[in-house]
């Protein structure tokens, strides 16, 4: 859980780093007031809440057909830790990382009362190598209940960082707190490559 | 002349030297020696007076030079290795071993460090216990007696702590001062900002799994100090993470670099000193009247405190440690100790001898414990 709660906290930051200026206009709607932002804010909350609630049943089903096998089971979790963490560290240091939004997409969209949904959509869907990190140890835990608490974790972390939108405008070195959040990021990336490593190696010593 | 003048502007006549190191020569003997200076033991007291002579000397030298930095990084190596070698020495002593059991655990028998102060802060807010298994009030290195140190400092020198008082910065300002150029010159700015990271991250992880995570996974000063006994493959690797940080932050990129990088883009700590900087009474200070903006204390730098833009703007960045390097390399005197409040460019010499006298007496007050235990063990060596 805990693991979970701060890939959920560190990738958050990321992801409004990564996507904040595409989704501040739609979440914020210029001149809306506090009313209608909150009902925005809890409808993208709610929809990303129902996706990872989905992911999690899929994910430790898929886990359960796929990691019958012991030695599956103890060292393939290890080896898709291992590659995703060092994905969210590239994630991370990578310069490119803002052309990657996937947000971007709600620029389309004509229905303004489909755009937070959407965009809870896209936000959770959005195939960052935090995600495939929870689907992975989604997938790696013992019973669905694990699984539920761990993607719950994942929720509650990464959603903190959306509550105080509202206040957005107000905050002052966003740029140096942006930069604090990409690169706790790659911190959470490389707690998950030693978790990876370890249950690697573990995995091959105890058979 | 004017010039002249300003070249050696720190510097005093021996006899003004020797006045000003009057002082702290009475307030370091009547701390090392209790007042009673006890000679019995032959080496014990050439321990205590070796120790006694090194500490002035050097506070002399500051003032007769005029140079900072220079003698500053003596007594601050000295202390690193001393303390390392104190610790390992007891332990062995007691222990037999650097590693700590789980029974040293239970029985709350590891010494204390200033490195976890920021994860003890949030299950100490929420839960009203102490997360580190360590005595609170007796014994060596206790939680209690670290923490008011470490305040006290804090409050006074700000990040100063990191260049007057961490005893572990020497190890990486040590390493930072060998070899004449840098093979790596350029590091992006924005990785001054990962203490900040690394901070929040072993805030929240130690909150949230109530263990002192930064201490169990990541410092790399476990590596001469003391470690978990490895007995499974997550203790091997956190010995294996703990001996390539050393190596890395502490030994290469320091050599490589000229920088302390180990505090510059690590310790969690040296983040909470670094806020603390907004508010302690002294600070360095840019005279823009005097500078020519030859950027020379850029380079010297060695926590990448200090950009070119701001020498521009006249000020330098909260990053400051104090050490001196900045002021010791300015030629024109135009980077300077000061004190919030008083205008740049004024009091100079008054900053300087205020801000040496506290941060000087602190680390040799902090220090004087190990390094006389150091050396009486050094003596016993060789006789």
């Amino acid at each position: 859980m805990t693991e979970s709660l701060i890939l959920g906290l560190s990738s958050g930051s990321a992801c409004l780093a990564t996507c904040g200026m595409v989704m501040f206009p739609y979440l914020m709607s210029g001149s809306a007031g506090v009313k209608r932002i909150a009902s925005d804010l809890t409808l993208f909350l709610v929809t990303r809440f129902l996706v990872y609630f989905m992911l999690a049943t899929l994910s430790w089903s898929f886990g359960k057909a796929l990691f019958s096998n012991l030695v599956v089971r103890n060292i393939l979790p290890g080896i898709l830790y291992i590659v995703f963490a060092v994905m969210l560290v590239w994630y991370s240091i990578s310069k490119k990382r803002n052309r990657d939004c996937p947000a971007k997409i709600v620029q389309t969209v004509n229905n303004r009362k489909l755009v937070p949904i959407l965009l809870g959509l896209v936000n959770s869907l959005g195939f960052c190598p935090a995600l495939f990190l929870i689907l992975t140890k989604g997938a790696a835990e013992k019973t669905l209940v694990h699984s539920y608490i761990s993607f719950l974790a994942f929720f509650i972390g990464s959603s903190i960082w959306f509550i105080p939108l509202p206040l957005a405008g107000k905050i002052q070195k966003k740029e140096v707190l942006t930069t604090i959040g990409i690169l706790a990021t790659g911190l959470a990336g490389i707690i998950f490559m030693i978790k990876g490593l370890t249950n690697l190696i573990g995995g091959i010593i105890n058979g | 002349m004017d010039n002249v003048l300003k070249i050696g502007g720190n510097r005093k006549s021996f006899g003004k030297s020797i006045l000003y190191t009057l002082p702290m020569f009475l307030i370091t003997f009547m701390f090392m020696t209790g007042g009673r200076p006890n000679f019995s033991d032959l080496s014990s007291g050439l321990a205590l007076l070796t120790a006694f002579l090194l500490v002035n000397i050097l506070y002399f030298l500051m003032h007769f030079t005029g140079k900072t930095d220079r003698y500053r990084a003596i007594l601050f190596i000295i202390f690193a290795l001393s303390l390392s070698y104190t610790l390992i020495h007891n332990m062995l002593e007691v222990r037999k071993s650097m590693s700590f059991s789980q029974a040293d655990i239970l029985e709350c028998k590891i010494p204390f460090c200033h490195l976890v102060i920021p994860m003890m802060i949030l299950p100490a807010a929420f839960t009203k216990s102490i997360i580190f298994p360590g005595s609170i009030l007796n014994g060596f290195a206790n939680i209690s007696t670290m923490i008011v140190l470490w305040l006290v400092a804090t409050l006074v020198l700000g990040r100063g702590f990191c260049s007057w008082g961490c005893f572990y910065g020497g190890w990486d300002d040590g390493f930072s001062r060998f070899g004449k150029k840098p093979l790596i010159k350029r590091i992006d700015g924005l990785w001054k900002w990962m203490p900040f990271a690394v901070l929040m991250m072993v805030m929240l992880t130690a909150a949230l799994s109530m263990m002192p995570t930064y201490c169990s996974w990541i410092c790399p000063f476990k590596a001469v100090t003391e470690f978990e006994q490895v007995t499974s493959v997550e203790s091997a690797a956190k010995a294996g993470i703990f001996l390539s940080l050393f190596g890395g932050l502490v030994i290469v990129l320091p050599v490589m670099t000229k920088k302390r990088t180990q505090c510059s883009f690590l310790c969690p700590l040296g983040a909470i000193n670094t806020l603390s900087n907004k508010i302690t009474p002294f600070m360095v200070k840019i005279d823009k009247n005097d500078c020519n903006e030859c950027f020379k204390c850029v380079e010297a730098c060695p926590l990448y405190a200090i950009t070119r833009d701001d020498i521009k703007e006249g000020k330098v960045s909260m990053f400051c440690s104090k050490c001196g390097k900045c002021v010791d390399a300015c030629s024109r005197n135009a980077i300077h100790y000061g004190i919030k409040g008083v205008p740049s460019g004024t009091l100079k010499n008054f900053s300087r001898n205020l801000f040496l006298f506290v941060s000087f007496l602190f680390m040799a007050i902090f220090s004087a414990g190990s390094i006389i235990a150091s050396f009486h063990g050094l003596l016993k060596l060789i006789f």
